[in-house]
């Protein structure tokens, strides 16, 4: 039995609009999304903002009702077994919200405790023990409040952790941290890894999935467009090379001249202050160079590297190029 | 464009997005509603207690009482809530950051609350005409209008004040109700002022509407505006030394809040 | 539901509740709510009914104390679903497997006991600032309607606050509901000074009846049997309600999950 099972996976969000004159207007945020996660794995969900990366974890966490298709944890459904789903699964969204600011964090960890129907006494041990490993020893008496974001984020950890949960849904768990937070709360997530958790983790960032993830789905547009290891996916752009070009302020029309020529795979382009760093697919490789210069017609072009391609360019593939 | 028109515009504008600000989470109804069921359901409570209390036929004293002290909810509740109202949005740091007058921007925030609390006195008054057998025909109305708006006035003043106190404070909520109720039972709305300690008719007398319901029970009676001339003279001078303090205070508060960076959290 | 669970559940009840008054200890409108308004509101009345003799003293200390219990079951338990959505814990109290009636039950009943301490007030109020020599005529009585009117306060707000969440409508009266019943449920005076047809309305409000059993109990005014009328009738309302909420309950948590809104962002 594997620990996560969804089967073509569908959410459409039905909102009201305007104040006098009421209109419903449909977005779909998931279409049809399936895969399937073995226990012990770390799995991650990779897309786009807006690709229906959290739509996806709030059906899983039982917190929304699939419109179509069903998902199953550790063989139970998640509309129809919420509760028994619920003993089993710990979940983060990214993000401060979701704690007592006003209450410490033993207070907020012994609340939720109790209502995972944990027994006090266990959780009097395990309380103290969990909050060392999240590295909040000897705050724990301290109004969450005064917590920096990276503390509230890892004490979410310690709270999702009180009831032992098979099954973690993480949520862009290190959205708005520091570099030193985010590389900590990695290696917390490496951590629980050991402990045998199955755990699905969605995240933006490449190289966290990269780093951390045994196999990947690539969601875009509220589908699932790849499925398969970090390794397996660099695959797909193996045959290519990766030319990357500095320009300053390039317009957009120039940008879309490059995208069309034939030998042009995909194209993305990241803002740095003034600067533009495009990354330009190409089984050309080296040989693209001169090509993709007279394209650029006259604009400054600084520093120019023709690379081996990454996971970050199999997804940029994948996804056409938005990031 | 001239100095004038440009104030004005300034004035304006200030006034009505700071109380459409206010009001706009609730629907069209509810919003009629909480402006002629509320006060009506205040005013029921208090007129019943008195009558209860007192066993006689004092209905008039309770009703007019409670008719005026309705200014309060626009003059102390409104008022604050404008003032203090752009720390919560975060648009402070862009009030303090504009040339704008700022006698202009200060009593601007107020400017709808007095039109709303006249208008809500007038409907308490209607209220109090028709179910509660209020009788006016020996009143001299214009000079009920007169008092009405003087009272409204002065309370908004204090209003004006209070929501500089919860500039300070950041605690809106907690500043205008305190306030909201004493007024209550300082203003002599429900509870005759000679029947209180001394020290708290000391406070009744530096409060706004105390005067103006004492004025609007005088003219309900009969009496004429010559005899209620001082009392609205006072009133109006009341609300002028509230207003003036108010506005330094907010003055104080933006010095004090740019000299030490800290707009959003002083 | 069997024993095994009651217990476990009256557990996490409590933790709850535990935890809702640490956490409520230091919100400042809490305080005003629970404290400042009816403390005020009985030193009006304290002056209002001045003229009706020390009887009416002990009379006014629970009627404002009731009119604190009423507005702290409107504004606090009335939004304590409302409130964990702003703050973006309702997501996490869904996912838990404690049923969340049980976790909105902790925090109603913390929210009236707490608001019991209104009633404390204007006891040290009348007794210190006033000056009046206040007793209680039938004691024992007198607790346990105390104990009835916080069971039938905690189940009505369980009817309230998911028609709050999921009626938004509905929650802006809220500021229009609490007048109304001060008048209705005949706190600070008797209803027979308001018209006829509104005493229908009052017999189906169980504030109504908590202030019938407090102040019988408290002036010895009232026959024994009107006391254990009012007690029947709390005990009614209240199966009544959680029976409703229950049902609430269920056709509110489909709803939020089917609708999205369980967190407002």
């Amino acid at each position: 039995m594997n620990a996560i099972e969804v089967n073509h996976l569908k959410r459409v969000y039905r909102a009201a609009i305007g104040v006098f004159k009421r209109s419903i207007k449909e977005v779909v945020a998931v279409d049809d999304i399936s895969f399937s996660v073995e226990k012990g794995e770390l799995f991650g969900l990779l897309g786009p903002n807006g690709a229906g990366k959290t739509t996806t974890v709030k059906m899983l966490a039982t917190l929304l009702i699939p419109t179509a298709g069903n998902i199953s944890i550790m063989g139970f459904d998640v509309v129809k077994q919420a509760n028994e789903v619920r003993k089993r699964i710990g979940f983060i969204f990214g993000g401060e919200r979701g704690l007592y600011w006003r209450l410490s964090a033993e207070d907020n960890l012994r609340y939720f405790a109790s209502l995972y129907g944990a027994d006090p006494e266990v959780s009097k041990k395990r309380i103290p023990y969990l909050l060392e490993m999240v590295g909040l020893k000897g705050r724990g008496n301290e109004r969450v409040e005064g917590y920096s974001r990276g503390m509230k984020q890892r004490l979410h950890v310690a709270r999702t952790l009180l009831h032992d949960p098979e099954v973690l849904f993480l949520d862009e768990p290190t959205i708005g941290l520091d570099p030193v937070g985010a590389r900590e709360f990695r290696q917390v997530i490496l951590d629980l890894q050991t402990e045998k958790k199955t755990i699905l983790l969605t995240t933006h960032y490449m190289f966290e999935a990269d780093a951390l993830c045994d196999r990947i789905a690539v969601i875009d547009k509220g589908c699932t467009v790849a499925l398969d290891t970090p390794g397996g996916l660099k695959k797909h752009v193996s045959d290519l090379s990766i030319v990357e070009m500095e320009t300053f302020g390039a317009p957009e029309e120039v940008l879309n001249g490059i995208r069309a020529l034939p030998f042009v795979d995909a194209v993305s382009v990241e803002d740095q202050d003034q600067r533009q760093l495009l990354k330009v697919q190409t089984e050309r490789g080296a040989e693209a160079v001169p090509d993709l210069m007279a394209a650029l017609d006259g604009q400054r072009v600084g520093r120019v590297i023709v690379r081996e391609p990454t996971l970050e360019d199999a997804y940029v593939r994948l996804v056409g190029g938005k990031v | 464009m001239n100095v004038l028109t440009k104030n004005l515009r300034l004035f304006w504008q200030g006034t009505m997005l700071s109380y459409i600000a206010l009001f706009a989470w609730l629907r069209p109804v509810t919003y009629a509603a909480s402006k002629i069921v509320m006060p009506l359901a205040q005013m029921l409570f208090f007129v019943f207690l008195g009558t209860y209390a007192t066993n006689s036929n004092n209905v008039d004293f309770y009703v007019i009482g409670n008719a005026v002290q309705i200014t309060a909810v626009s003059g102390i509740f409104g008022v604050t809530m404008s003032v203090g109202g752009d720390r919560w949005a975060g648009t402070l740091p862009y009030l303090f950051g504009t040339p704008a007058n700022r006698v202009m921007l200060f009593f601007g925030r107020a400017f709808m609350h007095v039109i709303d609390g006249t208008i809500g006195v007038v409907i308490a008054f209607i209220w109090g005409v028709t179910l509660l057998g209020l009788d006016l025909s020996h009143t001299n109305l214009p000079a009920l209008g007169l008092t009405i708006l003087v009272t409204t006035l002065s309370t908004c003043a204090l209003g004006l004040l209070m929501g500089c106190l919860s500039l300070i404070t950041s605690n809106v909520m907690f500043v205008n109700n305190t306030v909201y109720f004493l007024l209550l039972i300082f203003s002599g709305a429900n509870v005759a002022i000679d029947k209180l300690p001394a020290w708290m008719q000391a406070l009744s007398q530096i409060l706004p509407l105390t005067r103006g319901i004492a004025a609007s029970r005088a003219l309900v009676a009969g009496q004429g505006l010559a005899e209620i001339g001082p009392m609205l003279l006072t009133e109006l001078g009341i609300g002028f030394v509230y207003g003036t303090l108010g506005y330094f205070m907010f003055h104080w508060f933006e010095v004090v809040a740019k000299r030490r960076g800290s707009l959003e959290t002083v | 539901m069997n024993i095994r669970n009651i217990i476990k559940y009256w557990r996490v009840t409590l933790t709850v509740a535990e935890m809702t008054v640490r956490h409520q200890l230091n919100d400042s409108f809490i305080v005003f709510a629970v404290l400042i308004q009816p403390m005020l509101i009985a030193i009006l009345a304290l002056f209002m009914l001045k003229e009706k003799g020390t009887d009416y003293a002990m009379f006014v200390v629970v009627g404002s104390g009731l009119t604190g219990l009423w507005s702290s079951l409107l504004f606090v338990s009335g939004n304590s679903i409302n409130v964990e959505r702003w703050s973006g814990t309702l997501e996490t109290l869904v996912g838990v497997p404690t049923p969340f009636e049980v976790i909105v039950f902790g925090k109603n009943l913390a929210s009236v006991a707490q608001s019991l301490l209104s009633m404390v007030v204007s006891y040290a109020l009348a007794a210190l600032f006033f000056g009046y020599s206040l007793h209680v005529d039938q004691p024992l009585m007198f607790i346990a309607s105390v104990l009835l009117t916080v069971f039938a306060f905690v189940s009505f707000g369980l009817i309230i606050a998911p028609i709050f969440v999921m009626y938004r409508g509905v929650q802006q009266w809220q500021n229009a509901l609490e007048f109304p019943v001060y008048i209705l449920a005949g706190f600070l005076f008797p209803i027979a000074l308001l018209p006829f047809w509104t005493v229908p309305i009052s017999y189906v409000l169980p504030p109504y009846w908590a202030a019938i059993a407090l102040h019988g109990t408290t002036t010895g005014a009232a026959p024994l049997e009107e006391t254990f009328f009012a007690w029947g009738l709390m005990l009614v309302f209240s199966i009544v309600d959680l029976f409703i909420a229950s049902r609430l309950f269920k056709f509110m948590l489909y709803k939020v999950r089917v609708d999205a809104t369980l967190d407002t962002e």
